[in-house]
């Protein structure tokens, strides 16, 4: 047999009604995630310019047939100039770390506690987990607002009571960023963890009591170490969005709030400066890959 | 049979028993699961609780480990009182039926598990692991995780933990329910020899008569709550309590009729099935014309195609079904009213002339001190 003859089933072959399922997510993510990555990416290597779009070009085509390519790293090289940029990203990285731990602690306490729930109490208890999402996350946020401002219904209440005497400064401030963050993302991590901790075997608790171990001890030698995945899987979930979020810092923060969501925002739309939005973008991506990949890891874990 | 215990301690009321259960009682809302049961087990004891599924015999073990608070009642072990007593504090260690091995933990560190919540110093536990693993003979799978062991040395791992702590008793949960036949058999010769060596006293769960029949010193029958009869294996196959008993532990073959009083042979029997009288050795201790059983086991029943020489115990009949089981073939005759009764006759020759064979005319006897009279 000739090695060189192509198979005349070749096309075929690949043209196949699997292949074409298979192909649907690599052609959305092609379409929607490749390629306008690769633009803001285009976008982050030019100069800001008066015109429409507002940067200029990356190829120039001039007199000879090939185009010259004009890009430079001053946009870069300005994100690492100006402290703000720096501070920004790593006021996101702290904000996004502590809001990480403090829903892991409250989620897991839940996620436990419902997977822990007699069986006909489950559903119902995850439905309550999940029925936020049916309003609007932006509304949801709003609503904070009303909750923590000075003559808030939290302040309210307290007053009432006679627990304070003067209201509360929560709102416009990192507290009301915390509050709000949590809030938002719980549901994201919840559910891994329910999904791991309710199908976790309770004679393995029950073995660990039976050779000794008390209740406290076993939680931590055996049920944390079983719940790695679902921890992982919920921290990853809540860290990635929040280290990019925008919407909370911006409605619930103070002037004092450095996000770099927000500070892209602001580049993007009050300076017009695309390149340099492009460039914290992309800049944000770089450092969200480490986390994202090691989330991709342990779901490759959790499966195999 | 285990051979642990040489005496039959339940026999002299000298001997002291090990575990006592008082009158214990265990309700889940209205549903009562062990009712009013009472118990004595002794030490170095091979008992097994059988029943069929939901007759209560795992939760009554899982109450002599702690994890069913008991209703009403107490439980006794070596004399103290150890309701009240959690889990985690009993000198008593249970081998789950789902083996219940720590997936994140290596063979070794599943073993030594019971050992560190002791604060053992590390030279102590790393020997006793040594020596479990040598007892189960994985020593080379030590740094192996649970899911890189087959079924029958995930059971091993699961005995060998449990065993580490040295306990005062075992309980074992349907211990060989995930084992092929061949290992079961294997498993229970080493389940008896480790016992002996350890001189443990063992409790064990199973729906399964012949694994109890192997493996005990006495079997507790149970059925809805309650225990239905304590006895040696021999005892229960020999001497069935009632027709439950009966026909819970091997096959049997039950005759209905109604008592006619003794004579010379015996107890007599009206049957149903015959319309004559049949005899058994045993007293009946019932008034006549009570309706009354008699259970005769396949292997005591004699078939033949000559009709006997005698003519009491004699059941005519044709054969309807034949089971070939190499050894032995079981033979299911049925009777002039439709009754089938079993059969079983060794295969001695191997030629074919003395076969029986399907539609034969036979007969089946039994001796009467074969018969057991049951009045219930």
């Amino acid at each position: 047999m000739k090695l060189t003859q192509t198979n005349p089933n070749f096309f075929k072959s690949i043209f196949n009604g699997r292949n074409a399922v298979i192909a649907i997510p690599y052609i959305w993510l092609l379409l929607l995630f490749l390629l306008p990555f690769i633009y803001v990416l285009k976008i982050s290597f030019a100069e800001t310019i008066y015109a429409r779009p507002p940067y200029s070009p990356l190829l120039i085509w001039g007199d000879s047939w090939l185009p010259s390519i004009k890009a430079s790293f001053d946009n870069y090289l300005f994100l690492f100039s100006d402290s703000l940029y720096i501070k920004a990203y790593l006021s996101s990285l702290k904000i996004a770390f502590i809001s990480t731990i403090l829903t892991l602690i409250i989620g897991y306490s839940i996620a436990y506690s419902v997977a822990r729930a007699p069986t006909r109490w489950r559903g119902i208890l995850l439905m309550l987990v999940i029925l936020p999402f049916w309003t609007s996350f932006l509304i949801r946020v709003y609503a904070w607002i009303g909750i923590l401002k000075t003559e808030g219904l939290l302040n309210l209440a307290l007053m009432s009571i006679g627990i304070i005497e003067k209201p509360l400064m929560i709102m416009n401030t990192d507290l009301a960023v915390y509050i709000g963050i949590i809030y938002s993302y719980l549901p994201f991590m919840i559910l891994p963890l329910y999904a791991n901790l309710e199908k976790m075997d309770m004679s393995l608790l029950e073995a660990a009591a039976d050779l000794g171990c008390r209740p406290f001890k076993a939680f931590w030698t055996v049920t944390i170490p079983l719940s790695l995945p679902g921890i992982m899987a919920g921290c990853f979930l809540v860290f990635i969005p929040v280290m990019g979020e925008f919407v909370i810092p911006d409605l619930l923060g103070g002037s004092e709030t450095l996000m770099i969501g927000k500070v892209l925002w602001t580049e993007f739309f009050y300076n017009r400066d695309w390149p340099v939005a492009s460039a914290v973008a992309i800049l944000l991506l770089a450092i969200l890959v480490v986390p994202i990949m090691l989330y991709q890891r342990s779901q490759e874990k959790a499966i195999s | 049979m285990s051979e642990n215990i040489k005496v039959s301690p339940w026999l002299d009321s000298s001997h002291k028993p090990y575990i006592e259960i008082q009158n214990v009682t265990k309700r889940f809302g209205e549903f009562t699961a062990i009712d009013n049961l009472t118990l004595d087990i002794y030490k170095n004891e091979f008992f097994s609780l059988l029943g069929p599924s939901g007759c209560g015999k795992t939760t009554l073990l899982r109450m002599l480990a702690g994890f069913e608070k008991i209703t009403d009642g107490k439980i006794l072990l070596d004399g103290e009182d150890i309701s009240e007593i959690p889990p985690h504090l009993r000198p008593i260690n249970m081998m789950f039926q789902s083996y219940a091995l720590f997936p994140h933990m290596t063979v070794e560190k599943n073993i030594a598990f019971g050992l560190k919540q002791d604060n053992l110093p590390a030279n102590e536990i790393n020997q006793r692991v040594e020596e479990m693993l040598e007892l189960v003979e994985l020593t080379d799978f030590a740094n192996r995780k649970p899911n890189q062991l087959s079924g029958g040395q995930s059971q091993r791992v699961a005995l060998a933990r449990s065993l580490a702590k040295r306990p005062k008793l075992l309980l074992l949960d349907e211990p060989l329910g995930a084992l092929d036949k061949r290992l079961r058999e294997q498993t229970q010769f080493e389940l008896m020899d480790i016992q002996e060596k350890l001189e443990v006293t063992f409790v064990i769960v199973t729906h399964d008569q012949e694994e109890a029949m192997t493996v005990s010193s006495r079997i507790g029958v149970m059925d809805s709550g309650n225990l239905v009869q304590v006895a040696t294996p021999a005892e229960i196959y020999e001497a069935p309590i009632n027709k439950d008993v009966a026909d819970f532990i091997g096959d049997v073959n039950i005759l209905k009729g109604i008592y006619k009083g003794q004579n010379e042979i015996g107890t007599q029997l009206l049957s149903e099935d015959s319309n004559s009288i049949v005899f058994a050795t045993q007293d009946a201790g019932a008034s006549v014309e009570d309706e009354m059983w008699f259970a005769i086991r396949p292997e005591k029943l004699e078939i033949s195609r000559t009709k006997p020489s005698h003519n009491h115990n004699i059941l005519k009949g044709k054969i309807e079904d034949i089971a070939y089981g190499g050894s032995f073939s079981t033979y299911h005759v049925k009777l002039d009213n439709g009754k089938i009764l079993k059969a079983i006759r060794a295969n001695r020759e191997r030629t074919k002339e003395h076969h029986l064979t399907w539609d034969d005319e036979v007969y089946l006897q039994w001796a009467a001190h074969s018969a057991v009279v049951l009045l219930s």
